[in-house]
């Protein structure tokens, strides 16, 4: 009878190299929580329902120096503004990417490669571009405040901010809803022009609906990415804490505080960090920490919406 | 599974079995009627692809006409020349005359969703929309339409299910979604779909190759009762079926028409060896 042995130790390359990947995924998972548990632990005990709606005092007493209310409300409305400026781009975008676009023209080629190069734009450039256009004398309407000359703008406000960071969060946004609108199966759309529908009502009415969920996940996707951005705030929003105005809660003001600079919650993480000038780090911490939070909850709506999805998807 | 088939009424069921089980003679109904459609030497390539060559042929009114022929011969193709869907394929030429009504479908000032409202086709794999049972129908009702009052809307949907002979199961969860049905049901849902928008000719592209042999002879039955109001065409690789339910039929081979007449002729006495040969199973 032949050697039928089947006894023998595992092969050390093969040990070492699930050893190694373990190691590895467990190194990252540890990073990741250390990094939560630091926040948490250094910031925890700043959190409490003061901190969170009352409006920061300039002050160098840390009890005195108020909360995070306008740098919460600040990072909602620079939110809210910069999906205005990028969801209908985005989208109107993406339908023209995957419906209508022929593959290998010129053109196709030009915006293909144009949407990889602003992907890949750092955001401080986006916020220094920014800032060089829209101090012209032409966006004086936009930004108010600073010393207005009547051949420059102060090119920083709520408004600046969203309209650059819009720009900034668009190509993210285009990829993930293209990809919601491709993956709508063929066989939809040419159900609905057997029956004689257009292209654009087909789009309208069958694709768009269907690729909902997808468009969806990538405008929270998109608003996780401008909640967490900081060098386009810092540098089109102003480096001031509180808003323009004392009563922004105040709907008569909101132009103006629209008008005006302002703080989000990463601009105020930085002032008062070591490096800026409030150099209040418990702080600091308690809004990273909130920060953290909340893009935290835009990812796993954006995570849910996608699933729910595709179970409708599938039933 | 099919449930349909677990509550049918077992005479019913009984009688389709046999009804399946004798239809082994072709239909016999006269074909001498207008021709809805004319093609004259169509030729079709996908790019360099040449797919169909010099097809000749007319298509009776309010008859069942099938087109058989093994896979790739291009009685697809042919299918969707009628509706002009092959526009929406890069690279797809074509030569040659059809002519719909005596109207060429590819002439000056023709709307092509017009002629697809009145070509209306149905596919091999179901594709209801992920909406509603109702909203399905009506999507496209509302398209051509325009404002249809709610009632008449109601009343055009309620004739589409029952023409396509789905009414009775549906029309207490009209809100379900259509994605909720099964395959037999959804292929009707679609065949409804169709009816909805009013055609004079249906065209359906291997509508049971995915469905049971219960769904399928429910399928053939709403056909034959159809073919009295609308023109049916048919392909099928299914050649059981094409002689239980047609009036006329085109034999494709690599992309000619090779013989084209009553289906009890094709099938009986065929002219040409190629014909007899697939008709008896010898290939495809």
């Amino acid at each position: 009878m032949s050697d039928m042995s089947i006894k023998g130790r595992p092969h050390p390359a093969s040990v070492i190299g699930t050893g190694f990947t373990w190691v590895s995924a467990a190194a990252v998972a540890a990073v990741c929580f250390f990094i939560i548990g630091y926040l948490i632990y250094q910031g925890w005990g700043a959190i409490n329902w003061t901190f969170l709606t009352t409006d920061p005092q300039a002050s160098l007493m840390a009890e005195q120096a108020g909360g995070i209310r306008v740098p919460i409300v600040g990072t909602a409305v620079l939110v809210l503004g910069s999906i205005l400026v990028a969801l209908p781009l985005a989208i109107g975008a993406a339908i023209y990417l995957s419906e209508y676009m022929a593959d290998d023209s010129w053109f196709t080629r030009s915006v293909r490669l144009g949407l990889e190069v602003l992907a890949s734009v750092p955001s401080v450039v986006f916020g220094v571009f920014g800032l060089s256009v829209f101090t012209l004398a032409i966006f004086q309407d936009l930004s108010s405040g600073g010393a207005q000359g009547a051949d420059t703008a102060f090119g920083r406000s709520f408004i600046v901010a969203s309209i650059v960071m819009g720009i900034h969060i668009l190509p993210f946004i285009i990829k993930v809803a293209e990809e919601a609108i491709r993956s709508v199966p063929a066989s939809l759309r040419q159900g609905a022009l057997a029956l004689g529908m257009t292209k654009w009502r087909t789009i309208r009415r069958v694709v768009l609906p269907s690729a909902a969920p997808g468009i969806v996940t990538a405008a929270v996707l998109g608003m996780g990415l401008a909640a967490g951005d900081t060098a386009i705030v810092w540098l089109t929003l102003g480096g001031s804490i509180n808003m323009a105005v004392d009563n922004w809660w105040n709907p008569s003001q909101w132009v103006e505080v629209l008008r005006g600079t302002g703080s989000t919650l990463t601009t105020y993480v930085y002032f008062n960090s070591p490096a800026g000038e409030g150099n209040a780090p418990g702080m600091a911490f308690g809004a990273a920490l909130v920060l953290i939070l909340l893009v935290l909850v835009f990812n796993v709506v954006a995570v849910y919406v996608g699933r729910r999805a595709a179970k409708a998807g599938k039933r | 599974m099919n449930e349909t088939f677990i509550t049918a009424d077992p005479n019913e069921t009984f009688s389709m079995l046999e009804g399946m089980l004798n239809a082994s003679a072709p239909r016999v109904r006269s074909t001498d009627v207008a021709p809805v459609f004319q093609i004259r030497g169509l030729d079709a390539s996908y790019g360099s692809k040449k797919v169909l060559h010099d097809v000749s042929f007319d298509v009776p009114e309010k008859r069942i006409t099938a087109f058989i022929g093994p896979s790739g011969c291009g009685k697809s193709t042919v299918l969707r020349c009628f509706n002009r869907m092959n526009d929406e394929i890069s690279g797809f030429r074509s030569d040659g005359t059809i002519q719909l009504a005596d109207q060429d479908i590819r002439g000056k000032g023709v709307n092509v969703t017009a002629l697809r409202r009145v070509v209306g086709m149905v596919f091999q794999q179901p594709n209801p929309f992920p909406m509603s049972i109702y909203d399905n129908i009506s999507l496209a009702v509302r398209e051509h339409g325009g404002h249809v009052p709610r009632a008449k809307l109601d009343a055009i949907v309620e004739k589409a299910l029952r023409q396509a002979s789905l009414w009775d199961e549906v029309r207490d969860n009209l809100k379900d979604s259509a994605l909720s049905l099964s395959g037999g049901q959804q292929q009707r849902l679609c065949i409804a779909r169709a009816l909805a928008v009013n055609p004079s000719v249906i065209m359906l592209d291997e509508p049971c190759a995915s469905l049971d042999p219960i769904s399928t002879a429910r399928i053939e039955e709403l056909l034959l009762e159809l073919s009295t109001d609308y023109t049916i065409i048919i392909v099928t690789h299914n050649m059981a079926q094409a002689k239980r339910i047609s009036d006329r039929v085109a034999f494709f081979l690599m992309g000619r028409l090779v013989e084209m007449g009553d289906a009890l002729q094709v099938f009986e006495a065929p002219k040409r060896t190629e014909t007899s040969e697939y008709v008896r199973g010898a290939f495809g």
